[in-house]
């Protein structure tokens, strides 16, 4: 790395940081007004774009290989896949009441269930 | 070609024993290593899902019983603790800046103590309101409360142990980059930046998920 790109890089480390704190400050800030699902939604789309970039600048994805870039976007399918395949069962089950649910939960759950 | 004669091409290639080439299967490495993380977290994040999705009153109550004053700290704090380690690589990879190197890579390992001491005082502040799940638990009349606390707590702890391996990985290589002995080299810096950075993002979506939920009400 020579001095032209150390200074560019630097910069570029410093921009990352403060637009992370910023992204932070407005997700908190969010969280305060009423919007109902967008408030999980915004919680998320900034979390998403935070992540994206650590990813890009601070991990070097942008720059890195094709093989580092198909693995990265690799392991964004698996966890897709999982969810999916996961969301299929789980997501689409009636919830029954186990045997080690706390007690003071049973009743509720039951009365819920059977409506009675 | 006789086996010597093609073991000997392969050592002659340019992309065979280079730095370079460490270098990127070092990368790819520790990138595979990330991606069966993301299925471990991915495993806890959707178990949120179907919590946060059946029990959505629930969750917001468990949520608004966090402390989202440390939990923002500790976001900027780890958020913080990223931009030193990835600096911290470029000037070691820029000889002129090479004695930064090691002081930032404490202050990351400093930084990444101060998050687990703060994690420790919310538990410690959580203990004593009755929020760890349990038969004293304080929120038992709230459907879906306690199983945000339980993934709250496996959720933060199994991140906070991944931390503390990296703050012990990240002491190591500031230890070795400050006496500049050759094993702590930019490239495995780049390896152990990668992991912290991984951890970071973990953070950021834990962050919203358990901290700010439903917070207005």
């Amino acid at each position: 790395m020579n001095d032209h790109d150390f200074a560019r890089h630097s910069r570029r480390l410093l921009w990352a940081w403060l637009s992370l704190l910023a992204l932070m400050l407005l997700s908190l800030g969010s969280a305060y007004l009423r919007l109902g699902m967008g408030n999980a939604v915004a919680g998320l789309a900034i979390a998403a774009i935070k992540a994206g970039m650590v990813a890009l600048i601070f991990m070097r994805l942008a720059r890195a290989g094709a093989t580092v870039r198909l693995v990265a976007t690799g392991s964004l399918g698996c966890l897709a896949l999982l969810m999916g395949l996961s969301g299929i069962d789980y997501l689409t089950r009636a919830v029954v009441p186990s045997p080690l649910q706390p007690p003071r939960q049973l009743p509720a759950l039951i009365e819920e269930r059977t409506g009675r | 070609m006789t086996a010597r004669a093609t073991s000997a091409t392969l050592a002659a290639s340019p992309s065979r024993g280079t730095p370079w080439s460490k270098a990127e299967t070092a990368r790819l490495g520790m990138w595979v290593f990330i991606t069966s993380e993301v299925l471990f977290f991915g495993g806890l994040l959707f178990a949120y899902l179907h919590g946060r999705t059946h029990w959505p009153a629930g969750f917001a109550v468990a949520s608004r019983h966090t402390d989202a004053v440390l939990g923002t700290l500790n976001t900027g704090i780890l958020l913080t603790s990223s931009a030193a380690i990835a600096w911290a690589l470029a000037c070691a990879q820029h000889r002129p800046h090479a004695r930064w190197t090691a002081r930032l890579l404490c202050l990351t390992a400093a930084l990444g103590t101060v998050f687990i001491v703060i994690k420790g005082m919310e538990y410690r502040a959580e203990w004593h309101d009755h929020l760890f799940p349990g038969p004293a638990f304080a929120l038992a009349a709230t459907q879906g409360a306690e199983l945000f606390f339980m993934l709250y707590f496996v959720m933060t702890s199994l991140h906070a142990l991944h931390l503390a391996i990296g703050v012990a990985g990240v002491g190591v290589f500031a230890w070795g980059s400050g006496r500049r002995r050759p094993w702590a080299a930019p490239r495995r810096i780049e390896v152990m930046a990668l992991y912290w950075h991984f951890v970071d993002v973990i953070w950021i979506f834990l962050y919203p998920l358990l901290y700010l939920v439903e917070r207005h009400s």
